[in-house]
């Protein structure tokens, strides 16, 4: 590991493209990054791995600039720098393609190539710069049409432009965040392609993954990252997948079993109160979100979902709860059909909803405290008679929730964004409890809460699940999904890879699940 | 000195904001009176004259309430369609369309004032929401910009009052310009040329206040101006609410001119809607989106244009009223965004500052 000395097919005293020493990031509360090391060779493609939340992001914003170290130093080809802005690192020769694409919608190709370039000519009329981008991109291999406005791309073509705008400016070491996300099997094998073209002309990538047969596939080393540390650099070669995928989760996992019910609790209902059958979802571009998810959802049960954030749990939420409408499939609520997606009708079915984003999508900000907590219950008595909406019953419902919750509200008319996110999250989760008498959906439920409101918010998990509901948890946290799911399932690609029993589920099955491959070790998901 | 003395808070209470209005109205009567002392007015004379024909007297009240009838009713009809997070810019063009319909019930249909009024204010509503109709359905199925259409359609309305009454229905009994004849019936008067619109204008704002703020409606149109994700979240059919709350803001501005042809004017004319539609979106602003606040809203843009009045008669032009108007409302704009701003406790040693 960190050897000094340059591999194989690395002239002798050449220096590593990048090499960081003992990287520490620290944000209020949070060490993102510490004593991380990394060497980046010429002519290599290097894997970052890691979960959601183990320092990807922030070392690669390290090393493009957009954050200063407090520790460590960067060093490119021998010399030692210190970027103050991202554009020191692009002159650097440092290029990094995001994953949510910072281009120009409503300009075209070529102008969105020579945005902010010091090289664009002075005079640039569009073809110039459309010959200008010709040239670029047969040089570097990436094809696009320049005159083609960027809304009208495809992600795939998106990508290949901000490559070129990259490549443009002389990068030597490419960084990509998710590269394949967006991209269809096909777009995957030429952006790898030319990856290796890339390459072969003497220059790094890093590329940020989860999915680790891209990993295997593509790079010549792979570093993992865990808990803002790295773990450790392994050439791709001596690596398979089941180790990386158990290196990548493989923290120490205190299981503590909450899934034991006690005395007197609901047993798991024999008929389903939800059930989906080969759902599946499209977005407005058309991309298949969701596919052929069936499911069901049994009272008195905890179903996990893990999965690296952005594989279709969102769309899983919202079609369980009617905020999304299914492109194909049945949804049945009790055995009978579901024909449109209204959340109302949900809501009075008793499935609650804990959603991710709390203050965009549950809560409205500038209204007083009262009002929000009324949200989900103003329609009915004693709130809701004859049409008429009684303020002072809203203002009890909301101090029996804070009384629950756990959190002391000194005034309920001001509005419920002054008050910190966790305080937020526990109030619309005692909310959603109070309305779930058949079904909670929680996602995320625990983020943003300290240990000790982990374990309470995974305690009102239990609760209901004791008293006959059905909870689907979904999470990026394996350990606190082991600890209280009956049934785990693992989303990949807006599949729903498989749903294993949790006291027989292992890290190393889950891991290879959550990265696209089933427990047999083959692989499944995009390629189909 | 590194940390900042100020810090922005980003709601600022409402004791606060009515002082720094109080010092911002004070402020620019300073500067009005200076600038009105070097151009060779007498400040005190000028100052005695308005409020002797404003509040002072019993005629100055009178006019004050007939200029505050229509500003309620369009600073309300903006206010409520505010509350669902949308601009109705079009009260002026729904004013006119309200005006025209009454005016056509008037002129078309024969009867005694206690059949006809009624008749003239249904029209009056339903011709305000009929102006509205096509800017709310374009808002709700196919998210065209309200603001644009509703503004647009002003236009329209006025160049259509233009038109009848120089055209198809202009005066031929007296000969009045751009004016159709005296209408036949009148909201009656309650207190000297004061008509009964006005109590009923105000009792209007407040039943609407306590709809936004006591009704299941009005709860839902809350939220869905607030964050209308949420909304979508909870179950509110959020464009059923759109089109009902844009009905409702036409319908007010429509009512707006139903009173001022049938209590004020007693005719329609050209030109008659004297920027009450877009002086409501003014005092909407005032009123920071509380139906409540419509009314001393209402009440300070009245005496403003009253007083306007006053000095048009003192030789003062009407670009100078108009720029005096201008300046008291960015007065108060500046006091409503410094209310939002504390000083950082403990930073700022005194002994340094000063």
């Amino acid at each position: 590991m960190n050897k000094q000395s340059a591999p194989p097919g690395v002239a002798p005293g050449t220096p590593p493209v990048l090499q960081l020493r003992g990287i520490g990031k620290f944000f209020p509360g949070v060490i993102a990054n510490k004593d991380v090391d990394l060497d980046v060779w010429p002519g290599e493609i290097h894997a970052l791995l890691g979960e959601n939340g183990a320092g990807k992001s922030t070392l690669m914003n390290v090393v493009t600039g957009i954050y200063q170290p407090e520790e460590g130093e960067i060093i490119l080809d021998g010399y030692g720098q210190a970027f103050t802005a991202p554009q020191e690192a692009i002159r650097a020769g440092i290029g990094m393609v995001h994953q949510h694409f910072k281009l120009v919608q409503a300009f075209t190709v070529a102008e969105n190539i020579h945005l902010g370039w010091d090289e664009a000519p002075r005079i640039a009329s569009p073809a110039v710069m459309e010959a200008r981008t010709r040239e670029i991109s047969e040089r570097f291999g990436f094809p696009v049409r320049p005159d083609a406005r960027v809304c009208d791309l495809s992600a795939g073509e998106q990508q290949r432009v901000e490559i070129l705008r990259v490549l443009a400016r002389r990068a030597r070491l490419l960084i990509m965040d998710e590269p394949t996300a967006v991209l269809t099997p096909e777009e995957t094998g030429e952006l790898f392609r030319a990856l290796k073209a890339f390459r072969a002309q003497g220059n790094a990538v890093i590329i940020i993954s989860h999915k680790l047969d891209e990993v295997m596939e593509i790079s010549d080393r792979v570093s993992i990252l865990r808990g803002g540390r790295k773990v450790g650099t392994f050439n791709t070669a001596d690596c398979n997948p089941s180790m990386l995928a158990a290196t990548m989760v493989g923290r120490d996992i205190v299981r503590r079993n909450m899934r034991a019910r006690p005395e007197g609790a609901a047993p798991v209902a024999p008929d389903p109160v939800m059930q989906l059958r080969h759902v599946s979802v499209r977005d407005d571009r058309g991309v298949e979100t969701l596919r052929d998810v069936s499911l069901d959802l049994h009272g008195g049960e905890i179903l996990g979902i893990a999965g690296v954030a952005g594989n279709g749990q969102r769309e899983l939420t919202h079609v369980l709860t009617g905020l999304m409408a299914r492109t194909s499939g049945e949804i049945l609520l009790d055995g009978s059909l579901v024909d449109r997606a209204d959340p109302a009708l949900f809501v009075q079915a008793g499935v609650g909803h804990i959603p991710e984003d709390r203050l965009r999508s549950a809560l409205a900000p500038s209204l007083s405290v009262t009002t929000n907590m009324a949200l989900r219950e103003y329609p009915y008595p004693p709130i809701g008679t004859h049409g008429l909406y009684d303020a002072q019953a809203a203002g009890v419902l909301a101090r029996d929730i804070a009384e629950l919750a756990q959190v002391s509200i000194p005034d309920f008319a001001m509005p419920i964004r002054n008050l910190s996110g966790g305080n937020q999250q526990r109030l619309v989760a005692r909310r959603e409890i109070r309305i779930a008498s058949r079904v909670l959906v929680a996602a995320y439920p625990a983020r943003g809460l300290d240990i000790g409101a982990i374990a309470t918010m995974l305690g009102y998990l239990t609760d209901l699940r004791d008293q006959g509901v059905a909870v689907v948890f979904i999470s990026e946290d394996l350990e606190d999904l082991l600890n209280v799911s009956d049934r785990i399932g693992v989303m990949f690609h807006g599949r729903l890879m498989s749903v294993i029993d949790a006291e027989a589920a292992d890290m190393a099955t889950i891991g290879l699940l959550m990265g696209g491959r089933d427990a047999a070790g083959t692989q499944a998901g995009a390629t189909q | 000195m590194a940390a900042r003395a100020f810090q922005r808070l980003p709601s600022a209470p409402a004791g606060r904001i009515l002082a720094l209005r109080l010092v911002a109205i004070v402020l620019s009567l300073f500067i009005i009176a200076g600038v009105l002392a070097l151009s060779g007015h007498s400040p005190v004379t000028l100052a005695d004259l308005v409020l002797r024909s404003t509040l002072g007297s019993r005629f100055g009240l009178e006019d004050l309430a007939l200029f505050m009838c229509p500003l309620l009713l369009t600073g309300a009809a903006v206010t409520v369609c505010g509350t669902i997070g949308l601009w109705n810019i079009g009260a002026e063009g729904q004013f006119y369309a309200g005006a025209i319909a009454a005016t056509g019930a008037a002129l078309g249909l024969h009867g005694p004032a206690i059949v006809l009024l009624p008749v003239m204010t249904i029209a009056g509503i339903l011709g305000g929401m009929a102006w509205i109709t096509v800017p709310t359905l374009a808002r709700a199925y196919a998210g065209v910009n309200e603001i644009i259409t509703t503004l647009l359609l002003n236009f329209i309305a006025s160049l259509l009052t233009y038109y009848l009454t120089t055209g198809p229905w202009r005066d031929r009994i007296s000969g009045a310009q751009v004016s159709t004849q005296r209408l036949p019936v009148a909201i009656p008067e309650m207190w000297g040329i004061v008509h009964w619109g006005f109590p009923v204008a105000i009792v209007i704002v407040i039943g609407l206040a306590l709809v936004l703020s006591r009704t299941r409606w009005g709860y839902e149109i809350r939220i869905g101006g607030a964050n209308p994700e949420a909304a979508r979240y909870a179950g509110i059919p959020v464009r059923l609410r759109i089109i009902s709350v844009m009905l409702l803001s036409g319908g007010l501005a429509g009512l707006a001119g139903m009173f001022e042809v049938a209590g004020t004017v007693h005719r329609l004319q050209g030109g008659m809607a004297n920027n009450f539609g877009y002086l409501g979106i003014v005092v909407a602003v005032l009123a920071r989106g509380s139906c409540l606040n419509v009314i001393p809203a209402a009440l300070l843009m009245a005496l403003i244009l009253d007083s306007g009045i006053v000095m048009q008669t003192q030789q003062l032009s009407a670009s100078v009223v108009l720029a005096i108007t201008g300046l008291i409302l960015f007065m108060i704009a500046i006091g409503d965004e410094l209310a939002h701003y504390r000083p950082v406790a403990g930073t700022a040693p005194k002994g340094k500052a000063s």
